[in-house]
């Protein structure tokens, strides 16, 4: 594979790359948020609800992770048009990501409550805060935290993953290149290409995380080993 | 049931592929991943930084397109090999970077002052790692491997990307015939969870007996 | 002088066992109660049964007159007139000294963050932890730093009575006096305070009414003098000996 070929490639089809990367940064941004606010809800319903919202929760979140991504994807585009539901594809994959990403972003947030010790909380009373209050302002916080290393790789791990809505034909990275293989029938080319894009948003994303938490962390609150 | 019971055996076939797939990809990733963990953990600096990056380079490629450039890139040096071959070395090729991580976190995990104590009692530098450092680091990876282990099961759907006769692939192709995804789709799911869920007990157990015994699991 | 707080025959049991058994006692305005006893005594159970984090299983507590261990009391408005002051000082980790003495006044009392920022500012000083630390989170203060400002944390609220749990129990000896010299400034002050501790010296110096507590009942009470150094009871004697060999007293 030539130097120029690859010029000529990028040159003719760099604005599809382009766009299929923007995708694959909205379905990841989209489906991470969606996950983060479903995961601290998870989190505190597991924690703080009554019973049968526990177990619904975690009924949910053992499903989802006991299962593979493809399968929730497919479910939500194909089966849920049954039920007159019939989205299109980068809704159902935003919405099936988003979905998945909640049940680990809920386990790594609970993780990080139980390391949060209950002095904390009775503090918290003692001054006169409500429940509610005690989670938003002291153990919530704290949680959140403690979680940010793992929050982040689940953000990162999200971009690699965004990569299965090509299955449904969400025309993120990898669905483009194929496309462009496809007229070019240079896929192996194509795909060096992106998998170069990927590596170095994996890598710069891991590094910009790490120096965040550095500038960001408070003395003291960590994940202790719990020994 | 429009015909969807008579194709449970068909999908239930792929069973044994995603088996395969999935152990053997694991099995030779955790070789793979050993070995870079010992060169990243016990080489010079120079080779353990490159090492350390290969790792950074192995995660960051999803799945998907390692399998993509395995499946299409093989026969372009002239290497043509089975479908399940093809994936089985992606597979590999991604999760040893993952394990890697594992491990090498394992094995610095142990730490500093389990070192000196075996240096203390006059241990040569391989009788420390032998009798010292690898039991703790082993019973500190284990949890995370049998987590691995379930990740790579779930991710080995995404084989079907280049055609593996899987479970995912058979519940899909069913699908289209029976013209209904719900029924394939909860049948593997089942099988994948009945996999994955036992192991993940497993692995939080085993979290829980090892911090319990004073090892932090990675 | 008017009285503050009034507990009467307050019964809590875990599980099977008592742990409270029958304690009443009143505490006046401006009055410091030392509680004193063996560990498993009840003290701290009985301390948490008052500030409502516990809720005891029989007898009542009243706090200004009104009876707050009745049904349908808003507990969070109780706790909030009611300082606690913690053996492990539970500093909000998250939260810098200044921001931990400020939430509660913004959250619970409602004030502008301005207002806040006075009256934790007032609190901070008065228990001589200066501007320089405000913006320390609390894993970088020492143990005696981390305990006065949990102490203005309590005092911030303006409450109507502060508890005190073995204040000094977590704290390296030489710390140890910064703590109670403040304490001893708040009881001078008029504050009401129950203080459950093992600082002999400090009850005979700050305490209006010693009680000894055993087995989660009250066994002997009265000035600090006469149930430190000349107690009746056989328990509290064997007691006071042991503790007066620790610190030589006398």
């Amino acid at each position: 594979m030539s130097l120029d070929k690859l010029l000529d490639l990028v040159n003719s089809y760099g604005s599809f790359l382009l766009n299929g990367l923007l995708i694959s940064f909205y379905l990841t941004a989209s489906s991470y948020l969606i996950g983060f606010a479903l995961g601290v809800l998870i989190s505190i319903s597991r924690a703080y609800g009554p019973g049968f919202v526990k177990a619904l929760c975690q009924a949910f979140v053992e499903l989802t992770r006991g299962t593979p991504m493809l399968i929730q994807l497919f479910l939500i585009y194909y089966v849920l048009p049954r039920v007159d539901l019939a989205l299109d594809p980068l809704p159902a994959a935003i919405i099936a990501i988003g979905l998945n990403s909640a049940a680990y972003q809920s386990e790594y947030l609970r993780a990080s409550m139980s390391s949060i010790s209950y002095s904390q909380w009775e503090a918290a009373l003692s001054i006169g805060l409500t429940k509610l209050q005690a989670i938003r302002e002291v153990i919530l916080p704290q949680s959140i935290r403690i979680a940010i290393p793992t929050l982040a790789n689940e953000l990162i791990y999200l971009f690699k993953y965004s990569s299965v809505a090509y299955f449904i034909t969400v025309p993120e990275l990898i669905y483009v290149s194929k496309f462009i293989g496809s007229r070019t029938f240079l896929y192996i080319e194509v795909y060096s290409i992106i998998a170069v894009i990927y590596v170095a948003f994996s890598i710069a994303a891991t590094e910009a995380f790490k120096f965040i938490e550095r500038k960001t962390s408070i003395p003291g609150l960590r994940i202790s080993a719990r020994l | 049931m429009n015909g969807f019971l008579t194709y449970v055996p068909v999908i239930l076939m792929g069973v044994w592929n995603t088996l395969i797939l999935s152990t053997a990809g694991f099995l030779l990733a955790t070789l793979l991943g050993l070995l870079m963990a010992f060169i990243e953990v016990f080489s010079p600096k120079p080779i353990s930084i490159t090492v350390d990056w290969v790792t950074r380079v192995l995660r960051g490629v999803p799945l998907l397109l390692a399998l993509l450039l395995v499946f299409y890139g093989l026969p372009r040096v002239g290497i043509a090999l089975p479908n399940i071959a093809s994936a089985i070395i992606g597979i590999t090729i991604v999760d040893s970077g993952y394990q890697a991580q594992l491990f090498r976190g394992a094995i610095e995990g142990v730490g500093e002052r389990q070192l000196e104590a075996a240096y203390s009692i006059g241990l040569s530098k391989w009788a420390a790692f032998r009798y010292i450092i690898a039991p703790q680091a082993f019973r500190a990876a284990l949890p995370g491997w049998l987590n691995e282990f379930t990740i790579v099961l779930k991710d080995s759907s995404i084989a079907y990307a280049i055609g593996v006769t899987e479970l995912f692939t058979q519940a899909v192709h069913v699908a289209q015939v029976v013209l209904d995804y719900l029924q394939p789709l909860i049948l593997v799911s089942i099988v994948y969870f009945s996999i994955c869920y036992p192991l993940s007990i497993i692995s939080e157990r085993a979290r829980r007996k090892l911090l319990a015994m004073g090892v932090a699991a990675v | 002088m008017k009285v503050v707080l009034e507990v009467s025959n307050l019964w809590k049991f875990f599980g099977k066992s008592p742990v409270l058994r029958g304690v009443s006692f009143s505490v006046r305005e401006g009055e410091a109660k030392v509680i004193l006893g063996p560990s498993g005594a009840g003290k701290s159970t009985l301390l948490r049964c008052i500030n409502l984090l516990i809720k005891p299983d029989r007898g009542s507590i009243i706090l200004d007159g009104e009876e707050v261990t009745a049904p349908g009391v808003n507990v969070a408005r109780v706790r909030s007139k009611i300082g606690f002051v913690f053996q492990h000082f539970n500093l909000f980790n998250h939260l810098t000294a200044l921001e931990n003495v400020m939430l509660g006044l913004i959250k619970v009392k409602g004030m502008n963050r301005d207002d806040a920022f006075k009256v934790a500012r007032e609190s901070l000083l008065s228990v001589g932890i200066s501007e320089d630390l405000w913006s320390k989170y609390p894993a970088q203060l020492s143990g005696g730093q981390q305990q006065r400002v949990a102490i203005a944390r309590a005092i911030a609220m303006s409450p109507r009575l502060v508890l005190f749990d073995e204040p000094t129990s977590a704290l390296d000896p030489e710390l140890i006096w910064e703590v109670l010299r403040v304490m001893e400034k708040m009881s001078k002050e008029r504050m009401t305070m129950i203080v459950v501790t093992h600082e002999l010296g400090f009850a005979m110096k700050v305490a209006d009414e010693v009680v000894f507590m055993d087995s989660g009942a009250i066994v002997e009470r009265g000035p600090p003098e006469e149930v430190i150094l000349r107690p009746r009871n056989e328990r509290v004697r064997r007691f006071m000996e042991r503790m007066q060999y620790v610190y030589s007293l006398k």
